[in-house]
């Protein structure tokens, strides 16, 4: 590494209160600087720099997936086979890469242009099969488009990738710029009426906007539903040290690529949401902590607030955007407050709550990207108008995404309280007949078809019916999908992910997986499928933080509402 | 500490702090709750999951090492429910490692072995799957099996928040998590200073004093709490005995001042001269260019003599003594006044310096 490097280190240790928040940019910046590499002198260099122990710097490289301690080649090409790609050909496409281009999962090519990997959920599961090749995604894969991409590599070009995707809104809030080609263009954004709420919000107390948000009742958008102002309400009073803001963009949540439309497509609506509700709670100080693999929209995000402060819409808030490195858990927020100091992003012990103590031992307001996305139309049109939309305590516009078995895969608008069979039909209807849907991401109960019937999609009937709304990312699942497979490929991303803390989660998910691995290869007995039922109940409520649940809870949904199928496993042998 | 506040365990009404935790206010009442990570002047971890307790009507758990008390808090430390976690959480740990008492230098003084056998576990629901790791065994120390290694971070928090070293953290994650020294290297070539305050952190087997190794269960082994003589500071320590040898030296929180339960590495490993063949018994006078025994009569007349004689010749300012920081203040004020007053120089000087 040379000085410019260090400067450039400084630089972005700048940005942060605490120089050892810079450790996974400089982690980063290394790595591109070796061929996409960490050697252990780089680590120990970059530990040098901004100020950590060696065994800090490694622990935290080794953590997140993102930073290569081996060696990759020129092309590394990540194909995500989580459930929705799962569901549309992903392993298909490794199979095929693996025979093409003569290597094993995690090989390189002896020639060092490729590395095959197999990686967890890359926020694509609309656009699905998709192939992160270094930081490029190339999304919508059939094997065809897959042979054109490796020739294409093969003589140096990364080519123009495909970007579509389908989409629809009939509220016309959160994805009202999702159309409209230079959106996250601020001219474009203020022409549609973009930062008209910010103005009105400066000539308003804080605590006026507080008693808006809390008044709206909106929901927290992230996947648990807790009310945003009531959020807002634990701040402390009377304090004296700085408030952060963090807008949650670590969209990782298998099933879920919502944030995204809103960050790619409609940048400045964040950005105002952050800029309100920054001057609500006193924050001077606002973080974007977006996952690591999105970095052309990190990159979206940054020019977008460069033209906002050159507009003078931030003179009352500085916004940084922060990128993870590859881990689903930092999207737990005590974990991802971590992450931004600069550690592995391990979830702490509750309490204290992050609005007592959070970033920096700060009182600290975690808030989803469609939170804060929502917060400008509730400060420009009113509380009254917002509560029109949705139903009784569900307030507002949802994004819905829709992925796996559907004709038309996409990310939906629609007020809360929308029946699931709308939004299906809306994304094109089910592809073939019809098995099991999980409505809220990976972390929440299946439901199988019969159980489905006029689901309206919020908080509280999702609730009802046995499962929870989530992040509201419904993943469809056709007659043509084993469960047990799918309990086997579920539990293999919660045992990746688990940051490994505490026993129930660090263990519990290993011996869950070797237990599932042993029913879907015929080697399971019926007292297996006990054990994992009572394994999976007394890990609820018992792991140090919700990543307990998010698998406790869908495994043993998958088992006890499928067991037929894991019982054919054993008696099949 | 502030306020007094009451709640109830187990059905006992019990006055606390507020600001104390529930593991805390238990433990001063005589109400046992098993524990694995906790380790006393460090940050609760609560990670282990094995002190968990029912709060509450609602049935919620939260684990009693990091949860503080609150006013009226309704505290259950033994339900049904709290039993069948601890239950899991021991069977998840004796699946997930190589917990053979049989070959365990640990044995009998295992905090794991304990709590499988309070909660009266006959074998682990699980299959046991072994990590698979090497032993470390590349200096003359400490012994690291990571196959016994519950990762409770003990180790890791009694390094860098009491010694302050920052040799060792986590790496990796999940169930391919480890404890370990930067670039997962052994210990000996880290940047590890051998305080051993790891060793002594360890519930389990992962770590052991490698010279102790079958010289010794710990039922046989007598403690005699001693005070380090390697320098002035006076570390408390105990010696463990075992048949009349000394095998390793431990450390007890509870002696408080100056150490608080931590050592140096001279004071925790520099003990092998004590039965070294090397070792100077009886004083030596070196005649017609040899080393001969002799008496201490013999010697200290030797050494009066010489110094008389010395004096005499080249006067008081051609002797000089250097005491040595093992020595007691007390010592080396006498030895300074006999330097003094008796010599009559002041050419004195001291080796402060270890």
């Amino acid at each position: 590494m040379n000085e410019e490097t260090e400067e450039r280190v400084s630089e972005l240790a700048n940005l942060y209160p605490s120089r050892k928040s810079a450790l996974m940019p400089a982690l980063e910046i290394a790595q591109r600087k070796n061929n996409n590499f960490l050697s252990n002198e780089d680590i120990k260099e970059v530990a040098k720099i901004v100020g950590v122990p060696n065994s800090r710097a490694f622990g935290v490289t080794t953590y997140y997936t993102m930073y290569n301690t081996k060696p990759v080649g020129k092309y590394h090409l990540q194909v995500d086979t989580n459930i929705p790609g799962f569901l549309s050909g992903a392993y298909e496409i490794v199979e095929h890469l693996k025979k093409k281009l003569g290597i094993e999962v995690g090989g390189t090519t002896g020639d060092g242009l490729f590395t095959l990997s197999s990686v967890e959920d890359l926020g694509s599961c609309g656009t699905c099969p998709v192939v992160q090749v270094n930081d490029t995604y190339y999304e919508n894969l059939t094997i065809e488009k897959v042979d054109e991409l490796v020739e294409s590599l093969k003589s140096g070009k990364m080519p123009e990738p495909d970007t579509f995707s389908n989409f629809g809104t009939e509220c016309n809030i959160l994805l009202k710029n999702r159309g409209i080609s230079d959106a996250t263009d601020i001219t474009v954004y203020k022409k549609g009426g973009g930062y008209e709420a910010l103005k009105k919000t400066f000539k308003m107390q804080p605590s006026e906007i507080v008693d808006m948000v809390k008044g709206s009742m909106i929901r927290g958008r992230g996947g648990a539903g807790f009310p945003a102002g009531v959020k807002w309400g634990f701040l402390p009073k009377d304090n004296s040290r700085p408030v952060y803001l963090i807008c949650n963009a670590d969209e990782g949540e298998p099933g879920t690529f919502k944030d995204r439309q809103i960050m790619q497509y409609d940048p400045h609506l964040m950005i105002e949401g952050i800029a309100i509700s920054a001057y609500a709670i006193g924050a001077e100080k606002a973080f974007i902590y977006i996952r690591g693999e999105f970095r052309w929209i990190a990159d979206i995000l940054e020019n977008a607030i460069r033209q906002a402060k050159k507009d003078g819409q931030l003179n009352h808030v500085d916004i940084v955007v922060h990128r993870g490195a590859g881990s689903y858990v930092c999207g737990e927020e005590t974990a991802l407050i971590e992450s931004i100091e600069g550690k592995r992003g391990n979830p702490r012990v509750k309490p204290p709550f992050p609005a007592n103590v959070g970033l920096y031992g700060s009182p600290t307001i975690v808030n989803n990207v469609e939170t804060l996305s929502c917060v400008p139309f509730i400060v420009e049109k009113g509380v009254q108008e917002f509560k029109k939309i949705g139903t009784e305590g569900n307030f507002g516009p949802k994004l819905y995404g829709v992925s796996g078995h559907v004709n038309k895969p996409g990310v939906y608008e629609y007020p809360l309280g929308t029946s699931l069979k709308v939004i299906l039909e809306t994304a094109g209807g089910v592809k073939g007949n019809l098995k099991a849907v999980i409505v809220g991401g990976l972390s929440v109960p299946i439901l199988k078809a019969d159980e489905i019937g006029d689901l309206k999609m919020d908080y509280d009937s999702c609730a009802k019916a046995g499962t929870m709304l989530g992040s509201g990312g419904i993943m469809v699942i056709n007659d043509t999908m084993s469960i047990p497979e799918l309990a086997l490929r579920t539990i293999n991303f919660y045992a990746h992910e688990c940051c490994g803390q505490c026993v129930p989660g660090r263990e519990g998910s290993k011996t869950i997986k070797v237990l599932l691995g042993k029913l879907t290869s015929g080697e399971g007995t019926i007292e297996n499928i006990d054990t994992i039922l009572d394994t999976c109940d007394t890990i609820k409520g018992l792991t140090l933080c919700p990543t307990g649940d998010a698998f406790a809870m869908p495994i043993e949904a998958m088992v006890a509402k499928f067991r037929g199928e894991f019982e054919d496993l054993v008696k099949r042998g | 500490m502030g306020n007094k506040i009451s709640l109830t365990i187990d059905g006992k009404k019990i006055e606390a702090s507020s600001g104390q935790t529930i593991l805390e206010i238990a433990k001063e009442n005589g109400i046992h709750i098993p524990t694995l990570c906790y380790y006393p002047n460090t940050k609760p971890a609560g990670a282990c999951r094995v002190c968990v307790v029912e709060i509450g009507t609602a049935g919620k758990l939260e684990a009693s090492c990091c949860t503080p008390v609150s006013p009226g808090m309704v505290v259950q430390t033994n339900t049904e429910k709290v039993m069948n976690a601890r239950r899991m959480v021991a069977e998840l740990l004796w699946s997930s490692g190589n917990h053979n008492c049989l070959q365990c230098e640990k044995n009998g003084d295992c905090e794991l072995q304990d709590l499988i056998y309070e909660l009266g576990i006959e074998k682990p629901r699980f299959e046991i799957d072994l990590p698979g790791y090497e032993i470390e065994d590349t200096n003359s120390m400490i012994q690291r099996d990571l196959n016994k290694c519950i990762l409770c971070g003990r180790c890791i928090r009694v390094c860098n928040e009491i010694q302050v070293h920052e040799v060792l953290d986590f790496s990796m994650r999940g169930s391919h998590t480890k404890v370990s020294p930067a670039f997962d290297a052994d210990y000996i070539d880290s940047e590890c200073v051998f305080c051993g305050a790891c060793v002594d952190a360890c519930p389990v087997g992962a770590l052991t004093f490698k010279q102790a190794r079958f010289k010794g269960r710990p039922w046989e082994m007598k403690k005699v709490r001693t005070t380090c003589p390697y320098c002035g500071v006076g570390c408390q320590m105990d010696l463990n005995v075992s048949d009349g040898k000394v095998v390793k030296v431990t450390t007890n929180m509870d002696y408080g001042k100056p150490n608080h339960g931590m050592l140096c590495s001279k004071g925790r490993f520099g003990m092998n001269f004590i039965d070294n063949s090397d070792r100077l018994k009886t004083p030596l006078i070196r005649m017609d260019g040899e080393l001969k025994a002799a008496s201490w009569e013999e010697a200290y007349g030797y050494i009066a003599e010489k110094f008389a004689s010395i004096k005499e010749k080249d006067g008081p300012d051609s002797i000089a003594g250097l005491s040595s920081a093992r020595c007691t203040n007390e010592e080396n004020y006498l030895f300074q006044k006999f330097m003094r007053a008796v010599i009559g120089t002041n050419n004195i000087d001291h080796c402060a310096r270890l």
